[in-house]
Formats: C-alpha cells, structure tokens, sequence
C-alpha cells in the first residue's frame, strides 16, 4: 500500500471518527467538522505554452481578467523582462493575451496583485533603475492606466496590499544593499505616500510579506521570518510605525544556503475557527527549467510571540516558490518550480513530515517545461504561472 | 615575491638609502643572506590593448580600447626574515567597467572581466623562521591582503593577455590572508585562514569582522625535476558572493602541472590544470581544464592556450553585469565555454630604461548550454565568437613576481618568473 493510500484510509477512518466525535460532543471538538478531501485531483484546463517571447514571473487574477509579469534580462529570444501581461478571461475561465503594460529600465516584473476592490493594479520591478512599485488605475481592466510610482533603489522584489484601519497600504521589499520593508499609503493611489521604512538585515535581505489582520510577516531569508504589529493593536504597532511582535529562523532542511526563508500564508482554518498556522516557502539553490530545492515549513503561531516550527513538508527533486490557500477546504497550493505545483491537505493538526498530506502533484508543462513561480485559486479553477510554460488554467476537482 | 631567494642569493641594496635610486633598474644587489640591510625593489607595468569581440551580448560586435593590467609592485625586507610585498593595481582607474573579455565573469561582471581592488597585495612575511634549526627548510608566516594559497599562479603574469573563464575557478585572491608554509627538499606545503568574501568594488578592503578565518586552504607543491611543478589544492570558501555572509560556500580543488625551463635551447613554458568547484553542497558543480604554453625563441614569443570552463549563468541587470549583491541562490543555467587563444609578443625592446613589448591575440571560442535554461543563440546571436587584440606591454624595474606564493612557497619555484619572457 502506497503512502498515498495509507493516506486515504487514514482520512477515511479520521473522517468517521470526527462525525463520531461530533455527534457526542459539545463544542465539536478540535478536529475538523468538515472531512478533508480524499479524492481530490487537478487537471490542465486551459491555457499554456502562451508566453514563448519572454520568461513569465508573477500573475493576479480579478474577475474575467489575469495579469502576469515577465522576467530577466535578454535570457529568453534576447528579450527584456518588463512587461505585464493583460490576459482576457473567457466564460469558462480560459486566457487569451489581450495586451501589455511597459516599464522601462527594469528586468523583472517580480509581483502583480490587484486590489481587493479589482479598482487597482499594483506590480513592483526590479533590475534596472526604475525598480521600484507601480499603480495603474482598473477602471477599464483591459487597458490599465497609469497612477503613480515609487522607486527604490535596488528595486522592489516583492509588493502586497494591506488594507488597515479603513486605509490602504502597500507592503514592499526593497532589495540590496539596503533592505528594508517598505510600507507606502495608497490610499490615494494617484499619491504614493511613505509611511515607514524597515530596515532587514541583508542576509539576502526581504523577500516577500503576507499581511493579514493587522500583522505584517516578514519573510526575511536567513534572517527568518519577522512577524510586526502594524495595526493589530497586541503591540501598538501601526503602518507607520510597525512594532516587531516576534521572529523565527526556520530549518534549513538540510539545504546548503540556509533556511532561505521567501514567502508565507497565515491560515485562517474556518473549520477549527483557529489562525494556529504559518506556511512558509524555503526557496533554495535552482536552475532555471531543471533543479530547485527548499521545503515547505510549518510554524505555529498559536502564540505569535513565540513561533515553534511543526511540520514541514519535502518533495524530492523540486522547490517551493509562492503560495495560494484553498481555506475552506483546508488546502495549501504550493508553486514548486520543476516540481510544477503541489496541493497538500492541512486540515487538523499538522506536525512532523507532511509527505502523507500531498493531495495532488502536477506539472502542466511537462518534463522540460515546467518551473511553476505562482498559483491563484478564483472562482473553482486554479492558475498558473509558469516560468516557461506561461499561463494555466487547471481544474480542481474536489472530492 | 616575499622571501624570495636566487639560489642561495638574496637580493638586496647595498644600502636603504639608494632604494629611491633604483627606480631605474627595479632593484639592487646581490648581496649575501646574512646581511641586514634594508632591500627593495620595484616593478611597474601596464598594457594598451585594443581588443574587439564578435558577438557580445546583443548580438553585436564591440571594441574598445583600455588600459589593462596596470600595476605597480613594490618589495621590501630586512636581512632574511622579514620582508613585505605591495602590489598597487589601478584597473579601478583605467577599466572601472571591466575588460571585454567573453566567458569571463566575476564580481558582478559578465563577458568582461571585473577589475580587481588597488590594493591587489599587501603583506608581511616572517621567512625561515627556524633558520638553520630546519636545515635547508624554510618555514614562512605571512599576513595581510592577497591571494589564498590555493589553484595556480595569477593569469596577470602568464603569458596570455586575456584571462581564462576559470580565473574565480583557479584562483582565490584579493583577500586577508594568514598563511603558514613550509618547504623541505622540492616540496612545499602552504596552510592558509583568509576571510570568504570576494571583493565588490576596486576600493574595498577584505571584511575583517565576522569573515577573517571563516575560509581556508591548503596547497601542496612539489618540484621533482628542476622546472616541473606539480601542484594539489582544495579550499573552503564560505560565502564567497555575498558579502554579509548569507550565500552558500564553495568547496575547490586544483591539480596542475607546470614546466618552466629550456628545451632545445628554448625557454618553455607550460601549465596543465584541472579545477572543480561545489556550491552549496554539490547543488552546483563546475570543472575547468586549462593547457597552455609559450615558447620563445630570440625576440620572439609564440603562445597557446585551450580552455573548457564551466560557467554559471546569473541574472543579469545588463548586458555585462548580474545581480549582486544575490537575493537568491538561482541560476538561469551552466554553459561551458570552449575558448582557443594564441598569440605573439616581440620581446626584447627599450625605451631607456622602459621595457616595450607589442603584442596581439586571436581567441576563437563557443559556447554550449550545459544545464538550464540560460538561451545562448537569442543572447549572443551565435553559440561561436571570436576576439581580437592588439596591444603594447609598458614595464619597468625587476620582473613581476608569481603572484600567489609567499614566504617559504615563492623559493620552491626556483628562479624568478620570466616575466612573461620579458626580458629584465
């Protein structure tokens, strides 16, 4: 019996015994009320192989339009990274390219994100001059217009929103030689506003931030993960002066450059009611198109002051990139560059080696074709960015 | 130099005073071992080259003129156990953005060799230390800023002007070094702590705090017959590309095998090396095998080198430079770079006191994608290149020394460096 299997009778008899539980029980108990998925698969879709000019980077999608960067410099057909791709969604969820938003002197288009409100686009780039973040203005999702920017020097690796006291705040990484979290009002997204600068140690410095009810983590390579109060109220921090609530260095994994510490999700577990997880990406040594390393690490922030990492989760061969959570259903979706993308179960308590929890592994470009950077679930089909392969759309099909 | 020996003879001035007198012929002596007397001498170099290389990155052609290799050495010493060694290089002047140079990389550069810091060497050494207690051993602890005992001699005093794609490969330089060495007989043995960061601007200093001793090397060295030198290396480099110290440490070894000497009334030249470098644990591996040699003969000197390096591909912010300092430890892939280059240089020519020396390269070279993702035709716009040079070597003083051995390991080589068979 594979591991695989073991997994699903397991699920099996833990479901039973849940309902069991339920139905004898108060409060519901801890466990999930819900059975986790236990035939559960992903399928390709649409889309792919629809970006052959460029290597393509980071996506968003909002309603019936995608939004996709580019990457490097002259490394794929000698062409530059700084674009952003507009992509027109079909009624099934299909892309097709519909257009482009340049940037010049930069390389890289290294994170997309739309607003809550799909009012506004923000992108960051890095590797040129004018790194730094962009706002363009959605009021025509198909021809995005031009707000305001603000450059930092090194660039801006990663960019997310943050929305705080009925104000509204983009988070950013500045790179090397001076790294630092960078946090700007946007309130008025026609005038980028400073609000604070953070300063990260450089030991590679800040690569990404996951900012969710006030807090802002920090995901900060060697260094670890920083977690700030900006906004929280536990620490008194604000978004112009965040207050640093607690830290963790996670394990290296026996990767050879460090716990490389990238990217993060904080789970909000609707079944248990608990906000007991952080995920976290380990992004270590790769090669385009063929090797990657870093594991998938779990940490309890059940007391945010004192992480404790849990779990973790490894899949031979590939790396983990950028994060998407299904939390109703209580599913991580992880990019895994040559790995494609992997979906893990996290429902219950997680602890220990996760390899038993893997859902579902795929790679929709196929051998030689797949270093998956990011992933977005919207509206029941699951998207795809893949370095070489482009623009997916993949089915999920759940039990 | 430091420490270095003629035979039995030590170089010296006849007095500490004429050391500014000696600009004219680089250096003074011989005087014997036992005196005490302050000695010193001097070298300066340079050469004008024009060098042009079809395609670069862009798919186009480029040529450029520069002043390559300018440097200036200064040795000193007292009586036979101390002696201290200067070497100025003023490439941060003449090529703050590099040599063109395909396949080279380093430093942040691509496709053009980076240039290295001012103060390219400055040490002390306390040589034979045991005086006599040894024998006709010598041990040697040598302290301050130059190149780890590891890999072969600097590319600088080899006969090509162009440096090999393996130079970061071969060579681990431009750093804060503490080296103990010990020669007995024809073999040497050199231990050396030094600091792992490489240099990222000509006008650094190696970082001391936090980084001195968390690298080290050793290079064993043997001269079984008069003009052949056997050699073996390995390091460890800890965090090399990134300064602070977050990035992955390397593991080097080196093997080569070097002829200096006449053969049929010719001085010859050779140098076979093998060189293998692991990061981050064996996630990336490169290897390099370099053959080349010069033979000389009146004025004239022909020379050959092959090369296959192996090469990372970085991400690059232009067409010549990548990322630094790294914000991760990807690559877009490995090329291996197959590079032929030949030359001729006319030896033998004054200006007064000023040594003259025309010259001129060919290097014919492709390249192949060995692992990745990196697209080498849409870059280059082919997967051959070729390149050019046409250059004059300026020198005056005494002939450059074999950078990289100090102490006790400079005499094990013999005689002094030819200086690129330059005459002196």
């Amino acid at each position: 019996m594979s591991g695989h299997e073991r997994f699903r009778w397991g699920l099996a008899l833990a479901a039973l015994s849940s309902l069991a539980a339920c139905g004898g029980s108060d409060d519901g108990g801890n466990g999930p009320t819900e059975p986790p998925p236990t035939d559960f698969s992903l399928q390709t879709v649409a889309g792919g192989n629809n970006v052959p000019d460029r290597f393509s980077s980071d996506l968003w999608v909002h309603g019936s339009y995608a939004y996709t960067g580019t990457w490097g410099h002259g490394t794929r057909n000698g062409n530059i990274g700084n674009l952003v791709y507009i992509w027109s969604l079909d009624a099934a969820g299909a892309p097709t390219r519909i257009g482009s938003i340049s940037v010049a002197d930069i390389n890289t288009v290294s994170d997309v994100e739309v607003s809550s409100d799909g009012a506004v686009l923000l992108f960051s780039g890095e590797g040129g001059p004018n790194g730094g973040i962009y706002l363009y203005d959605l009021a025509d999702p198909a021809h995005p217009a031009f707000l305001d920017s603000a450059l930092a020097d090194g660039g801006v690796h990663t960019a997310t929103f943050g929305e705080i006291a009925d104000r509204r705040y983009v988070f950013a990484a500045r790179n090397q030689p001076e790294p630092a979290l960078l946090i700007y009002d946007v309130t008025d997204p026609a005038d980028i506003t400073p609000a604070a600068s953070v300063p990260v140690p450089p030991f590679y410095g800040i690569h990404d931030t996951y900012v969710r009810d006030g807090l802002a983590f920090v995901f900060a390579w060697n260094t670890g993960v920083i977690i700030y109060d900006v906004g929280n109220g536990m620490s008194g921090g604000s978004p112009s002066s965040p207050v640093e609530v607690g830290r963790l260095v996670t394990d290296d994994a026996g990767v050879k450059a460090g716990p490389s510490v990238h990217n993060g999700w904080w789970f909000h577990n609707p079944v248990t009611d608990e906000a007991r997880y952080l995920f976290i990406g380990q992004e270590g040594p790769g090669i385009l198109k063929e090797a990657s390393s870093g594991d998938i690490h779990v940490v309890d922030v059940s007391d945010l002051r004192h992480p404790v990492e849990v779990a973790s989760f490894h899949l031979d061969g590939a790396g983990t990139h950028n994060f998407w959570m299904d939390e109703a259903h209580q599913i991580l979706y992880a990019a895994y560059y040559n790995g494609g993308v992997v979906a893990l179960d996290v429902s219950g308590t997680l602890e220990g080696d996760l390899s038993d929890r893997l859902l579902a592994n795929i790679r929709p470009g196929g051998d030689g074709n797949t270093y998956v950077w990011g992933v977005q679930l919207v509206g029941g089909s699951l998207y795809v960015i893949d370095m070489l392969s482009g623009l997916w759309q993949l089915g999920v099909t759940l039990p | 130099m430091i420490g270095r020996t003629v035979g039995r003879t030590r170089w010296a001035p006849a007095s500490s005073l004429v050391v500014c007198g000696l600009v004219s012929l680089g250096r003074a002596g011989p005087v014997t071992a036992q005196q005490s007397e302050l000695w010193a001498e001097w070298t300066a170099q340079g050469v004008v080259a024009a060098t042009g290389a079809d395609p670069v990155p862009g798919d186009r052609a480029l040529s450029e003129v520069r002043v390559v290799q300018p440097v200036v050495m200064l040795h000193a010493g007292w009586g036979p156990h101390l002696a201290g060694l200067a070497t100025l290089d003023l490439e941060g002047l003449t090529m703050p953005q590099g040599e063109l140079a395909l396949g080279d990389w380093g430093e942040g550069f691509m496709d053009r060799r980076h240039p290295h810091t001012y103060a390219h060497e400055l040490l002390v050494s306390g040589t034979d230390l045991l005086g006599r207690r040894d024998g006709e051993g010598q041990v040697s602890v040598t302290a301050g800023k130059g190149f780890a005992p590891f890999g072969t001699d600097d590319p600088m005093i080899r006969p090509p002007l162009r440096y090999p794609v393996n130079h970061h490969f071969a060579q681990i330089l431009e750093r804060a070094v503490l080296i103990g060495a010990g020669r007995q007989g024809p073999v040497t043995l050199e231990l050396g702590l030094f600091n792992g960061d490489e240099p990222e601007r000509p006008d650094q200093w190696p970082l001391i705090e936090g980084r001195f001793g968390d690298s080290w090397s050793g290079r064993l060295t043997a001269a079984p017959v008069t003009g052949l030198e056997l050699q073996g290396s390995y390091a460890h480099v800890h965090s090399p590309e990134h300064r602070p110290g977050a990035g992955p440490d390397q593991d080097k070894v080196s093997l080569s095998a070097r002829w200096e000497g006449p053969v049929g009334g010719h001085p010859i030249y050779g140098l076979l090396e093998w060189a293998r470098t692991s990061e981050a644990g064996g996630f990336f591996v490169f290897h390099s095998l370099l053959a080349e040699g010069a033979w000389t003969g009146g004025r004239h000197r022909l020379y050959y080198r092959f090369e296959r390096t192996e090469r990372p591909e970085e991400e690059r912010i232009s067409d010549f430079r990548s990322l630094r300092p790294h914000l991760e430890n990807s690559i877009l892939g490995i090329t291996r770079w197959t590079v032929h280059t030949a030359g001729y240089a006319v030896q033998g020519l004054r200006l007064g006191p000023i040594r003259l020396e025309p010259l001129t390269e060919l290097s014919l070279g492709g390249i192949g994608l060995l692992r990745g993702a990196f697209e080498v035709e849409p870059f280059y716009g082919d997967d051959r290149w070729w390149s050019w040079t046409v250059g004059l070597r300026i020198a005056g003083g005494a002939p450059m020394h074999r950078m990289g051995r100090y102490g006790a390991a400079a005499p094990a080589m013999g005689a002094d460096h030819p200086d690129h068979g330059m005459e002196s």
